[in-house]
């Protein structure tokens, strides 16, 4: 399998402070599912940044699809990024644009054509159940909802990567088993997703290779032993989900 | 709203409801000034044109009518068969006395009042022909005669006028000055305000030149609106300025007003404005995005 993230002895530090991620060395396979765990402050959010290309390291090298990024050209890291997908913990959908703009904004990035973009945005809506409301904006949206256009806006291009920053922190366990569930879905499909939680009883019960982060060191290399534990398996996992979720 | 196109919504900032009457305050200064450079240039061309090849002869008042026309006569035809003198022309009673008219009022109407003669002749400059040559050659006939060389005062107030122009000029520049400076600080403020739009569209792969191209678009009609509005605020105070010229003494300055060529120049500053905003923000975006990474 071809290896789409590549770390080679990363660290990071912010201006002239301490560094934050120390001698940070994976890979990460095509087509793998990955949680990123590790506790609050530990460099997960750090570690995300530097892997969806929002921060530069300060030292070692990083190779996202096979391409070296550290002495990649400016202009050249937009092609790299509309590959990413990322759902952020916050959402960051603009205010100002309707559920369909914001879902369809990678899309015009790219500079597809209103038909095509029409098509596919109208298309993810209706499967992340949301085909009502694609007028409206966020700000009068549910938290549930704005998550759903989020994901729609992460995976519109059908990026190679999708990464997502605490994606079940905000919610309750009915809709984070769902997200769980695109999340999946979206891996059988060929996407690597890496997923950063705090949410250890998902990571132990999805059973994934995971990412374990302490103080800026990473502490669990990813293997691939863990991954694929049997559908019933994954399942009854989800369906405990949406009992806790209706219970409470 | 389905296929809107603004990612940013610029519109709605606070910094793009002021800035356009900022800009409209200095297209106010630039159209006038614009105007008043377009009018001394007018003037100074008159000058430098109409007189800058002319000596006026003057012969004292005779004691009759009849002695003056006959000095006249004498004195152009003596002009005539000068070397360096391209033409004569008498300038009539008629007009000497409009000529006075601000400087005597009603009086310089009157019959009553003895009038020198007065003759323009246009020289050729590459002869050796002087005021002083032209001087001897009158005085012989008529004694008193007197040679007026336009060259030697204009040569000093057309310098006067091109060094206002000048001034005109380096205003015009140092309202552009400013209005980069402005265009400058509210892009990056906009750029402040939106930091995580921005951050969004980076991550969904945007090129900084699809960013700066929207904050360009929005710089472009809030110039143009400022534009706009500093026309329509100049346009009174030109008129003003006109009617104030149109109603002063004649003979103080040549003729200059408001024509079609002003008019052209001073709308241009519609254009000028719009483009200028528009090329300083998307440059601001770009230089200020690629701090970023």
């Amino acid at each position: 399998m071809t290896e789409v993230v590549r770390f080679e002895n990363v660290g990071l530090r912010y201006g002239l402070g301490p560094e934050v991620l120390q001698d940070i060395t994976f890979g990460l396979e095509a087509g793998s599912f990955h949680f990123l765990i590790g506790p609050s402050g530990a460099g997960k959010s750090s570690l995300l940044r530097l892997m969806y290309l929002a921060h530069r390291q300060t030292r070692g090298i990083i190779s996202l699809f096979g391409q070296d990024t550290t002495s990649l050209p400016r202009e050249k890291l937009p092609n790299i990024r509309r590959r990413i997908g990322v759902m952020f913990q916050d959402f960051r959908l603009l205010p100002h644009l309707s559920a369909f703009d914001n879902v369809a904004l990678p899309l015009r990035v790219a500079g597809v054509r209103e038909s095509e973009i029409k098509r596919h945005v109208e298309e993810l809506l209706v499967w992340v159940a949301l085909e009502d409301h694609m007028d409206v904006r966020p700000p009068t949206m549910s938290g549930g909802q704005q998550q759903r256009v989020a994901i729609a806006r992460a995976v519109i291009s059908r990026p190679k990567i999708l990464y997502a920053d605490e994606p079940t922190g905000n919610v309750d366990s009915r809709i984070a088993a769902r997200l769980m569930h695109l999340f999946e879905e979206l891996n059988k499909l060929g996407t690597t997703v890496v997923i950063a939680t705090h949410n250890e009883s998902i990571v132990n019960e999805f059973g994934r290779p995971v990412l374990r982060i302490d103080a800026g060191r990473l502490k669990t290399i990813p293997h691939e032993g863990t991954q694929g534990k049997s559908k019933e398996s994954k399942l009854k996992i989800i369906s405990n989900l949406l009992n806790q979720g209706e219970a409470s | 709203m389905r296929f809107n196109r603004t990612n940013l919504a610029l519109e709605k900032d606070d910094t793009n409801r002021f800035l356009p009457w900022l800009i409209a305050f200095m297209a106010l200064l630039a159209a006038l000034s614009i105007a008043g450079l377009l009018m001394l240039k007018q003037i100074s061309n008159v000058f430098e044109h109409n007189s800058q090849d002319t000596m006026t002869v003057q012969i004292p008042a005779g004691e009759s009518p009849e002695v003056d026309e006959q000095n006249t006569i004498k004195a152009i035809t003596a002009l005539k068969k000068a070397e360096g003198v391209m033409t004569t022309t008498r300038v009539s009673n008629g007009e000497i006395r409009k000529l006075l008219q601000p400087w005597l009022g009603e009086t310089a109407g009157s019959e009553a009042i003895p009038l020198p003669q007065i003759i323009d002749v246009k020289i050729d400059r590459a002869s050796d022909l002087t005021a002083k040559r032209l001087t001897n050659l009158l005085t012989t006939i008529m004694p008193g005669t007197t040679v007026d060389d336009h060259s030697l005062w204009l040569t000093n107030l057309v310098d006067t006028l091109q060094s206002a122009e000048l001034i005109a000029l380096g205003i015009v520049f140092l309202i552009t000055l400013a209005t980069v400076g402005t265009v400058v600080f509210t892009t990056r403020t906009g750029m402040g305000i939106h930091r995580q739009t921005i951050e969004v569209l980076h991550f969904v792969g945007a090129h900084d030149e699809f960013i700066a191209r929207q904050f360009a678009a929005r710089a472009f009609i809030v110039g143009f609106q400022g534009g706009v509005g500093g026309i329509l605020l100049a346009a009174p105070v030109l008129y003003a300025f006109e009617y104030v010229l149109k109603n002063l003494e004649s003979g103080l300055l040549p003729k200059a007003d408001l024509n079609s060529s002003i008019w052209i120049g001073v709308s241009s500053v519609v254009p000028v404005v719009a483009i200028i905003a528009m090329m300083t923000a998307r440059s601001t975006v770009i230089k200020t995005l690629k701090k970023i990474v």
